[in-house]
C-alpha cells in the first residue's frame, strides 16, 4: 500500500518547474474566477488571504481543543482551500505533467537561457495575478521578496563566508536613507529638502540609481567594518559590525537634516510590485552567479580553512573584504526598496529587533544556499503574517519552531545546497517503468 | 488510490459547505479595526487601548445608524511597536477585514506611516495618542484626538515661568523618541522667546531604553537650571526622578502629558511627590462621564485607566458620531468611509471625557491642557487649566 | 569640566560599569569555555531580575521588621535575597543550556546562537504573558538607605547605594577570580578552554563543566539583576536586551575568556560611555562611546587581554 502511494505520487517528483508555474498559474486563474462566489458560498466572506490561517487562528483560545475560530468557519476555510489550491495542485500536474515535461525538454535544448526567462516571467504572472486579489497580500509578497533579498545578502557573508556579521540592520538603514534623500529631494515637494526639482515622471527611471546608489554608500560604509575586522581572524566581526550598527542607529538619530529620530517619510511611491520582483529576480542571479564564481569558492575555501587557502594562493583578505562589501550593497540596496514601500523610515526600525529578525531567516532557511535563504525569508515573513492573530503567543510559537529547526538541523533547512537555474529548469526523467513494477 | 483520495475530497467539500451553511457573518455588522502595540516596546499602552475599546464595545454592542441596528464588531490588530507592522496591519484591516474605519495606531513612530496607508486607501483613521503634527498633515482621511506638542511645549514654559520665577531650564530628554524629542525642542523654544536665547542651560538626552541618566543629571544640576523639565514616558520617569533626587537636585521638575498613568507614584514613590505635569485629563476629582469612566475602568482592570484609554474612549466615541451623522450604511464599503469620514470632518466640536475639543481643517484638534500636582499622598491633583487662545 | 563633576561622574561610571562587567562575566565564561554567543545572557538576567523581585517580595514578607515571622536586619535580608536569586537564576541558566545549546554542541556555533535569542524572545514573551504589561516595582531592600545622609567627598556625593553595589560586585568578581585559578573545578574549565577537543578525552565530563559555566553566569547575572533593581527599581520584560547587549560587546573588548577582562572592560565601557555623555553633547554619547571601541579593537584585534586564537572555528 505504502509503495502504491508513493509511486502514484511519483508524477509530483516527475513534475518540471515549468509544470508547477503552469499549475500555479490555474490556481491563480481560478481563484481570481470563482474565488469570490466560492468564499462567500462557503460562509468565509472574503477570499482568505494567506490560505485561511488568519481566519483559522482568528479569536485564539487556548484551552483544550484549542479550537480557535467557529468551527462552520475553520472548515469553510480548509474546503476553500482543498478546491483552489489542494485540488488543482494535484490534479493539473497529474494531467500535465508528461505534457509540460516535453515542453520544458523542448525549450531546453533550443536554448537554456531563453527557458530560465521564459521561467521567471511565468514566475512572475503566478505572482502578480496571486496577490492581484488582495492588497494585503500584494503588500506581504513586497516585503517578503524585499526579505529575500536581505536574507540573501547576509548569507554571503554568514554563511558562504563563516563570519558572524551583525551589521546587516545598519547597511538597510544606510541604503534606506541614501535613496530616500536622493528620490525625496528630486522628485517630490518635502519639508526636507524643498521643492522637487525634476518632473516626477522621471523619477522612475531615476529609481534604479537612487537604490544602487544606496547600495554604494552602504558598501563604502562597511569599509569601516571589514578594515579592522578582516586583518585576523576571530570573531571580532562580531562586535566590530554590532558596533557598527549602534554607530549608524546613533547617526541617523543625530542627523537632523533627514528628520533625526521623527523620521523620514513621503518617499515617492516607487517600489511596486514589478520593480521589487526585477530586483529581487536580479538579486538571486547575481548574488547565485557571485557564490558559484571562483570568488564564492574561494570565499567557501576561507571558511573552512584560512591557511590552507592561503597556501592555495587565495588572497583571503580580499576575498574576505569583497564579500563583505557585496553584502553591504545588497542590503543597502533592500533598504532602499523597503523604504520606498513604506514611504517612512525612522532609524529605531533599524535596531536590535531587526537584526533578530533578518539572523532567523538566515538561519532558518539555510546556511550557504541561495535556495535556503529564499525558503528562509519566505517562510519566516509568511508565518509572521499567518500568526498575526495570536497576538503575543506569535513570538512564543515562532521561537519555538526556530530552536526545534536548529536543533533537528543545525545548518537550517536547505543548507548547502547549489543553486542552478539550468538544472531546474530541466525535464525531469519519466521512467515509465515505476507504475508497473510496483 | 487517486480516485479514492477525490471522493473523500468532495464529501469532505460536501461536509463542509452544510456546515459553513450555518455559520458566517451577515453584512449587517459595523466593523471597527484597533492598532495597538500589544507587544514590543510599549505594551502597556496596547493594553490600555484594547482595554478601553473593549468596554466601549460592551456599551455598544450595536449602533443604530438610519434607523437600523448593526452589529459592531472590533478587529484588534497587534503592530508589534514596529512602523512597517503597522502598516502591514493597517492594510490588513482595510483590505482583508474590510473594517469601516480604524482607531490607532497609538505613538507617532507606527501613527506616521500607518496614516499614510489610511490616506492612500481612503479610510478613516483616528490616532488616540500620536501627537506629531506628520500624522495627519495633509492627510485628509486622518484624524486624531491629543493635542499637539507645539501647543503643550509653550503651556509648560509659561506655567514654570510663572509657577516658579524660574529664569533657567534644564530638559532631558529620550532623542531617540519621537515624541519626547518634539516636545523638549517645542519646550525649549518656548523657553527661550520668553528668556532669550541661551536660557536653557541643559539640553541633555539619552537613548530608549537607557537607565541609567547620572552623567546627564550630574551635568544638569551643576548647570544652575532653577526647573528641570523631562517630556519621558511615565517608567522613565520613575528612573530619572529618584537618581535625580539621590544625585542632589532638589528643585521644581516638570513633565507632559506621557506622565499620566497611575503607575507612574507606584514605581516612582516619594521622589515624584511636588512635581507636576500637564496632562489630557485628571482622575482624581474627575467629575460626571469623566469619572464614570475611571471608575468603571478602574472596577473592570483594576488600575486608573492612562490617559491613552481616556483618549482611546473619546475616539471610540468621536467614531461612533461620525457613523451615526453619515446616517446610512450601504454595504458598499468604500461608499460608507467616505460618507464617515465626511461626517467625521464635519464634527466641528467634541465633548469628550479629555475635555472638550473642536477640530481644525488638518484634523487636529484644539483642546485645554490640564496641569496636575502629584501631591503628598502620591495622588494626582488638579492644578490649574490652561486653554489655547480663543477657547476657555 | 570642574574638578566635582569629574569625580562625580568617576563615581556613576563605577556603578553603571559594575553592571556591564557582572553580566559581561557571563558572556565571556560561556564563550571562552564553549565558545559560544551566549545571546540568551541579557534574558537570563531579567529573568533574575524578576526571580529577585518575587524573592525579596517573599523574604521581606517573612523577614523585615514588624511584619515577618522571624526579624532578621535589613543587610542579612539584602544578603539572603542575593544568595537565593543567584541559586534561583543558576538554574535558569542550566536550563537553557540543557534545551538550547547541548543539542547544538555540534552543530555551527551561530545556529546555537540563534537558538539563545530565540530562548531570549521566548523568556521577554512568557514575562509579559504572566505579569501583562504592568511594570513592577522592585521592593526596597534596605529602607532609608535613600533618605538617609550620604557620604559626601568634597561636594561629590557617594550614595551608599553606590558602595554598596560597586562592594559587592567587586567581591563577587574576586570569588570568581578565586574559584576559576583555585579549585579543582575551575581547572577544569580553563582546561576545557584551552583545547576543547582534547581536554573530555583526559575524562573531563564536557555536559557537566557547560552546565557549571552557564551556572555561574547566570548566578552573576541573577547578583547583577538584584543590584541593577536596587538601582533602577522598574522592571519590565525587555529590560536585558540593551543591557545584554552592550555586555556582549563588552566580554569580546575584554578579550576571549579572560575574568580580568571582561571585569575591566564592563567598567571601561561604563567609563566611556558616562563621559562620552558628559563631554559631548548627550546625544552622540552612543555615536562617541562605540567609535571607541571600534578604535580599541583595530589596535586590539584580540580584545585588552586575549591572545591570539588560532582555534579553528567550528562551522
Amino acid at each position: 500500500m505504502a509503495s502504491k502511494l508513493t509511486n502514484k505520487a511519483a508524477f509530483f517528483k516527475q513534475t518540471p518547474a515549468l509544470g508547477w508555474l503552469l499549475t500555479g498559474l490555474v490556481i491563480a486563474g481560478l481563484e481570481m474566477a470563482v474565488g469570490k462566489p466560492l468564499a462567500r458560498f462557503l460562509g468565509i466572506g472574503k477570499i482568505p488571504a494567506l490560505f485561511g490561517f488568519l481566519i483559522i487562528f482568528k479569536k485564539p483560545s487556548l484551552q483544550f481543543p484549542f479550537i480557535f475560530n467557529d468551527l462552520g468557519i475553520i472548515a469553510g476555510v480548509i474546503v476553500y482551500d482543498i478546491l483552489i489550491y489542494l485540488l488543482p495542485l494535484v490534479l493539473v500536474t497529474w494531467l500535465t505533467y508528461r505534457l509540460t515535461n516535453r515542453v520544458a525538454g523542448v525549450l531546453y535544448r533550443k536554448s537554456a537561457l531563453l527557458s530560465v526567462l521564459l521561467h521567471i516571467l511565468l514566475l512572475y504572472l503566478v505572482l502578480r495575478l496571486w496577490t492581484d486579489i488582495s492588497t494585503y497580500r500584494e503588500l506581504v509578497t513586497r516585503l517578503t521578496m524585499i526579505a529575500v533579498i536581505v536574507t540573501l545578502s547576509l548569507n554571503v557573508i554568514n554563511g558562504y563566508m563563516g563570519e558572524f556579521s551583525t551589521s546587516h540592520p545598519g547597511f538597510m538603514a544606510v541604503g534606506a536613507y541614501v535613496s530616500s534623500v536622493f528620490t525625496m529631494a528630486l522628485f517630490t515637494q518635502s519639508d526636507y529638502f524643498g521643492p522637487a526639482r525634476l518632473p516626477a515622471s522621471l523619477a522612475p527611471v531615476f529609481f534604479p540609481i537612487a537604490l544602487i546608489l544606496g547600495g554604494a554608500v552602504a558598501a563604502f560604509s562597511a569599509l569601516a567594518v571589514a578594515i579592522p575586522s578582516f586583518r585576523t581572524r576571530g570573531d571580532y566581526l562580531a562586535i566590530i559590525s554590532l558596533a557598527y550598527m549602534f554607530i549608524v542607529k546613533s547617526l541617523f538619530e543625530n542627523l537632523e537634516v533627514v528628520g533625526g529620530p521623527r523620521g523620514l517619510g513621503g518617499q515617492p511611491d516607487l517600489a511596486s510590485f514589478p520593480v521589487i520582483f526585477v530586483w529581487m529576480a536580479l538579486g538571486i542571479w547575481i548574488i547565485n552567479n557571485f557564490v558559484r564564481s571562483t570568488l564564492g569558492k574561494a570565499l567557501n575555501a576561507v571558511r573552512d580553512d584560512e591557511l590552507a587557502a592561503d597556501a592555495m594562493t587565495v588572497n583571503t583578505r580580499k576575498t574576505k573584504m569583497t564579500a563583505f562589501l557585496f553584502g553591504a550593497f545588497w542590503a543597502g540596496l533592500a533598504g532602499g526598496l523597503l523604504a520606498h514601500v513604506l514611504r517612512y523610515i525612522n532609524p529605531g526600525s533599524f535596531g536590535l529587533q531587526k537584526l533578530a529578525e533578518v539572523l532567523a531567516m538566515v538561519y532558518f532557511g539555510g546556511l550557504n544556499s541561495v535556495l535556503g535563504s529564499i525558503v528562509g525569508a519566505v517562510s519566516i515573513n509568511l508565518l509572521g503574517e499567518a500568526l498575526r492573530p495570536l497576538e503575543l503567543y506569535k513570538w512564543i510559537v515562532i521561537p519555538v519552531i526556530l530552536i526545534l529547526v536548529m536543533i533537528y538541523r543545525p545548518t537550517g533547512l536547505i543548507a548547502f545546497r547549489e543553486f542552478d537555474l539550468v538544472e531546474i529548469v530541466k525535464p525531469k526523467e519519466i521512467k515509465e517503468g515505476d507504475d508497473a513494477t510496483a | 488510490m487517486l480516485k479514492r483520495v477525490l471522493v473523500v475530497m468532495v464529501l469532505l467539500g460536501a461536509l463542509a459547505l452544510l456546515l459553513a451553511a450555518c455559520g458566517g457573518g451577515g453584512p449587517d455588522t459595523i466593523k471597527i479595526g484597533i492598532n495597538a502595540p500589544l507587544t514590543g516596546d510599549i505594551p502597556k499602552v496596547g493594553e490600555g487601548t484594547k482595554y478601553a475599546a473593549e468596554m466601549w464595545l460592551e456599551d455598544n454592542p450595536e449602533l443604530e445608524v438610519g434607523g437600523k441596528k448593526y452589529k459592531v464588531e472590533l478587529v484588534i490588530e497587534d503592530n508589534e511597536s514596529k512602523a512597517e507592522s503597522a502598516a502591514k496591519a493597517n492594510t490588513k484591516l482595510i483590505t482583508q477585514d474590510e473594517v469601516l474605519v480604524i482607531v490607532g495606531p497609538q505613538s507617532s513612530k507606527q501613527a506616521v506611516p500607518a496614516g499614510g496607508v489610511a490616506n492612500d486607501l481612503k479610510t478613516p483613521m483616528i490616532s488616540p495618542w500620536s501627537t506629531n503634527p506628520k500624522t495627519t498633515k495633509d492627510r485628509p482621511w486622518v484624524f486624531r484626538t491629543p493635542f499637539l506638542d507645539p501647543f503643550q511645549g509653550p503651556v509648560l514654559a509659561k506655567f514654570a515661568t510663572e509657577e516658579f520665577g524660574a529664569e533657567k531650564a534644564a530638559v532631558l530628554y529620550d532623542v531617540a523618541s519621537d515624541y519626547p524629542k518634539g516636545l523638549a525642542e517645542y519646550f525649549k523654544k518656548a523657553w527661550e522667546e520668553i528668556h532669550g536665547p541661551g536660557s536653557v542651560v541643559a539640553f541633555e538626552s539619552f537613548t530608549t531604553k537607557d537607565t541609567d541618566f547620572s552623567a546627564q543629571l550630574t551635568k544638569i544640576k551643576n548647570s544652575g537650571a532653577d526647573v528641570l523639565f523631562l517630556p519621558q514616558y511615565y517608567n522613565e520617569v520613575a528612573l530619572i526622578v529618584p537618581q535625580a533626587r539621590q544625585l542632589g537636585w532638589d528643585k521644581p521638575i516638570l513633565g507632559s502629558d506621557s506622565w499620566g498613568s497611575a503607575e507612574l507614584t507606584k514605581l516612582c514613590g516619594e521622589p515624584c511627590y511636588g512635581s507636576f505635569f500637564s496632562t489630557h485629563y485628571v482622575a482624581k476629582g474627575a467629575k460626571g462621564a469623566t469619572k464614570e469612566f475611571i471608575d468603571r475602568y478602574q472596577a473592570k482592570y483594576g488600575y486608573v485607566p492612562d490617559d491613552v484609554a481616556a483618549l482611546t474612549w473619546d475616539a471610540m466615541n468621536i467614531v461612533k458620531k461620525a457613523i451615526q451623522d453619515c446616517g446610512k450604511i450601504t454595504g458598499d464599503i468604500e461608499k460608507d468611509r467616505q460618507c464617515v469620514r465626511d461626517a467625521m470632518a464635519n464634527i466641528k466640536e467634541f465633548e469628550g471625557i479629555t475635555g472638550k475639543m473642536s477640530f481644525n481643517e488638518q484634523g487636529d484638534p484644539i483642546k485645554c491642557a490640564v496641569i496636575v500636582r502629584i501631591n503628598d499622598q502620591g495622588e494626582f491633583e488638579f492644578y490649574k487649566q490652561v486653554c489655547p487662545e480663543g477657547m476657555q | 569640566m570642574s574638578a566635582t563633576e569629574f569625580f562625580q561622574n568617576v563615581v556613576n561610571a563605577l556603578q553603571w560599569g559594575s553592571f556591564y562587567a557582572l553580566i559581561a562575566l557571563g558572556y565571556s565564561m560561556v564563550y571562552g569555555v564553549l565558545l559560544l554567543f551566549n545571546f540568551a545572557h541579557g534574558d537570563i538576567f531579567m529573568v533574575g531580575a524578576y526571580i529577585g523581585f518575587f524573592v525579596a517580595t517573599a523574604f521581606l514578607a517573612l523577614f523585615a521588621s514588624g511584619v515577618g515571622i522571624i526579624t532578621l536586619p535589613s543587610w542579612a535580608i539584602l544578603v539572603l535575597v542575593i544568595l537565593a536569586t543567584m541559586f534561583l537564576t543558576s538554574f535558569v541558566g542550566m536550563a537553557v543550556e540543557r534545551i538550547g545549546y547541548r543539542p547544538l554542541r555540534h552543530a555551527p556555533r551561530a545556529s546555537a546562537a540563534i537558538t539563545g535569542l530565540m530562548i531570549g524572545i521566548i523568556f521577554e514573551t512568557s514575562i509579559l504573558a504572566m505579569f501583562g504589561a504592568q511594570r513592577m516595582k522592585f521592593p526596597e531592600l534596605l529602607p532609608g538607605l535613600a533618605s538617609a545622609s550620604q557620604p559626601t567627598f568634597g561636594g561629590v556625593i557617594i550614595s551608599w547605594q553606590k558602595i554598596l553595589i560597586v562592594g559587592v560586585a567587586l567581591v563577587l568578581m574576586l570569588l570568581l577570580q578565586w574559584f576559576v585559578s583555585n579549585t579543582k573545578w575551575g581547572m577544569a574549565m580553563r582546561a576545557m578552554a584551552f583545547d576543547f577537543a582534547a581536554v573530555p578525552l583526559m575524562g573531563v565530563p564536557l555536559n557537566r563543566i557547560a552546565a557549571l559555566t552557564f551556572a555561574l553566569g547566570s548566578a552573576l547575572a541573577g547578583a547583577a539583576a538584584v543590584l541593577y533593581s536596587m538601582a533602577y527599581p522598574v522592571l519590565d520584560p525587555y529590560m536585558g536586551i540593551t543591557v545584554g547587549w552592550k555586555a556582549f560587546v563588552a566580554a569580546i573588548l575584554g578579550g576571549r575568556g579572560s575574568i580580568k577582562g571582561a571585569a575591566l572592560a564592563g567598567f571601561l565601557l561604563g567609563f566611556i560611555e558616562i563621559f562620552a555623555a558628559t563631554v559631548f553633547p548627550s546625544t552622540y554619547r552612543d555615536l562617541i562611546a562605540y567609535s571607541i571601541i571600534l578604535i580599541i579593537l583595530v589596535f586590539r584585534p584580540h580584545g585588552m587581554f586575549g591572545e591570539e586564537h588560532t582555534a579553528r572555528l567550528r562551522l
